[in-house]
């Protein structure tokens, strides 16, 4: 992350850099890193000798500071392109890395699963809080690091700026999966139609939301959604909704012009808890799957109504 | 309108539409038709539908034969109207676990409800171990009993009964469970999982029964190549032999329960049970760390960081 900081504030001459072929670029990127780390210091005219200067004179926590930005810049540069080796390389196996005869055959795929740290930070976790509510919420791992447990407050007291009358939620949306270069990349559940989840709630309606791709930037506040009714109680819980059944809604409004969610491009999934019931609240969740149901033969769960929507039916 | 507890009420809404003057809003020609006619008035009808949504309630033919009288067919309000008849009756009936609306006022019921609403198994037979004593001639707010309320299903009572006295069996709570608005809090007796080579796999003998197969290995794919599992070891917890909900969270309050169990699981007089009792909106503790000690459960009123601390010092392996 630290390197695409610096891509973003760094100089014109990163973009010069750049943008010749991916070979020579090893040579370049590290002398513009150096460049870089030089520039946010201060400006000079020797980049190179300025930073050696610093590391000498300077205490020895700057000292610190210094190596370790710098080293965690090439780390970084060494994960990207460890990234793009991965995915050229992948690319010949099959996608993402699979032989092909697996995947084609594939009728159920773990896509999130809960069983150590590094797949808490997959998921990123909001509350209302970002618009003045006092809603609370965290996301630890849950018992033996077999599960993750999400768990909070849930406080509809609404923010006090004259903008929002009504408030309280909280979210956990999965991280958009990012390639080499933090590029954005999607899933692809095209073969299948029905999402799994293995939960232990506590009795409170959640609501999913699946975001599709967002390279088109109409397409960022769009999402289809449906909602997960938890049983409460000691038992785990299997819910298991179709893909057909997700509503479309633009702006956090449904919207008439119903269609279809697409799966050839999903970023992310999301869970909500809107229910405007304050309290406590807490959500276990085993790992989130998706496997193709063959009695399921529904294609779409909601007709356009020819009221709402005359020129659809012209 | 939740000062006067009628948001829920149809006829409340229907007789604040009644307030707007009824043919004032209509737009009468053509360029009326194409200019929001009265943009304000229709912003406060939206606005009146708007709670009728938010609470939930399903508007009636009334309720359409005013907005048209108001505002005209062709009004945001009526087109809104559309909207909550569309939405509302799709998603009437989605829920799998249905709660019903009115929630009863009793505490032994409402912890029927709950009890029945967690439990699966339908075979299981719920016990009122203990009422609250609201019977007193006293009338004081200082209740000496609790109500305790016990589900257990015939299968865990066989699994109680089979259970070995060696080790020992936890009373683990309180969890909550939210029915629609009101939460309550319930208790479980499990034990801990059996590691793999302890295990003892039942066998039944094929004489058992002449007349149909007691086992039966069928494969219900539509073909070999059909592969529906997950590739992922599911979450594996000890089993759960019974659930109680009770009026308090304390020891005294759980080992009445426990005594109540006794009766019909008199194996239970030879396992030692051991109480993990936790802060409310707690997840069931680690189950590989040893014997631990019972912990006085806090009050519920607790704040979140106070719960967050506590369960880090319970510590998790």
């Amino acid at each position: 992350m630290a390197l695409v900081h610096k891509l973003l504030n760094g100089s014109y001459i990163l973009r010069k850099g750049l943008k010749p072929s991916v070979a020579a670029c090893p040579f370049l990127s590290t002398r513009s890193a150096d460049y870089c780390s030089s520039s946010l210091q201060k400006p000079v005219a020797t980049p190179g000798k300025a930073s050696t200067q610093r590391t000498a004179a300077g205490g020895l926590q700057e000292d610190q500071r210094e190596v370790s930005f710098d080293k965690a810049i090439k780390d970084e540069i060494k994960e990207h392109f460890r990234r793009l080796k991965d995915e050229i390389v992948n690319h010949w196996i099959g996608p993402e890395g699979r032989p092909l005869q697996e995947i084609i055959l594939e009728q159920a795929r773990v896509v999130w699963q809960f069983r150590g740290k590094e797949d808490l930070d997959k998921w990123i976790v909001t509350s209302d809080k970002t618009i003045g509510g006092k809603s609370e919420v965290f996301l630890k791992m849950g018992k033996n690091n077999q599960s993750a447990l999400l768990y909070g407050t849930l406080s509809s007291a609404a923010p006090q700026d004259g903008e929002n009358s009504q408030s309280g939620y909280c979210a956990m949306i999965s991280r958009i999966p990012r390639g080499a270069f933090e590029r954005k990349k999607s899933y692809d559940w095209s073969q299948f139609n029905t999402l799994y989840l293995r939960v232990r709630g506590d009795g409170r309606p959640w609501m999913v939301n699946i975001r599709e791709d967002t390279d088109i930037i109409q397409k960022t506040n769009q999402m289809y959604s449906y909602f997960m009714f938890t049983r409460g109680g000691p038992y785990w819980q299997e819910v298991k909704i179709p893909f057909s059944k997700f509503f479309f809604s633009n702006q956090g409004r449904i919207r008439d012009a119903q269609f279809q969610l697409l799966l050839d491009k999903i970023s992310s999934i999301g869970f909500t808890l809107a229910d405007k019931v304050d309290g406590p609240f807490f959500l276990e969740i085993d790992f989130i799957g998706v496997f193709a149901d063959p009695a399921h033969t529904e294609e779409f769960a909601y007709e356009n109504s020819p009221v709402l929507n005359p020129r659809l039916f012209k | 309108m939740r000062d006067y507890g009628v948001e829920k009420d149809l006829a409340v809404y229907n007789l604040l539409l009644d307030v707007f003057p009824k043919e004032v809003f209509r737009p009468r020609n053509v360029f009326q038709k194409i200019f929001v006619h009265y943009p304000r008035q229709q912003e406060c009808g939206l606005a009146v539908l708007e709670q009728m949504e938010n609470h939930g309630v399903m508007p009636n033919k009334e309720t359409e034969f005013l907005l048209v009288q108001i505002f005209g067919r062709k009004s945001y309000p009526m087109l809104k109207f559309v909207r909550m008849k569309l939405w509302f009756s799709r998603f009437k009936n989605i829920n799998p676990f249905p709660v019903p609306r009115d929630l009863p006022k009793d505490p032994v019921d409402l912890a029927v409800l709950g009890l029945r609403h967690i439990e699966p198994d339908l075979s299981a037979r719920v016990t009122v171990y203990q009422t609250a004593s609201s019977k007193d001639s006293t009338g004081t707010a200082d209740p000496t009993q609790q109500h305790i309320v016990g589900i257990q299903s015939p299968d865990q009572q066989a699994a109680l009964a089979r259970h070995n006295p060696a080790r020992p069996i936890f009373v683990e709570g309180p969890f909550s469970l939210w029915l629609r608005d009101r939460c309550v809090y319930y208790h479980i007796l499990r034990a801990d999982l059996v590691p793999p080579e302890e295990r003892e796999v039942e066998e039944i003998p094929e004489e058992w029964n002449l007349y149909y197969p007691i086992q039966l290995d069928l494969k219900y794919g539509r073909g070999g190549w059909d592969d529906y599992e997950f590739d992922i070891d599911e979450v594996e917890e000890g089993p759960v032999f019974a659930m109680c909900m009770a009026g308090a969270h304390d020891q005294a309050t759980l080992a009445k329960w426990i005594q109540g169990l006794q009766e019909t699981n008199p194996a239970l007089a030879q396992i030692p049970v051991i109480f993990r009792l936790t802060g409310s909106s707690g997840e069931l503790l680690a189950s590989s760390s040893g014997l631990e000690e019972p912990s006085p459960p806090p009050p519920q009123e607790q704040e979140e960081e106070e719960d967050h601390t506590q369960r880090q010092q319970q510590g998790q392996s």
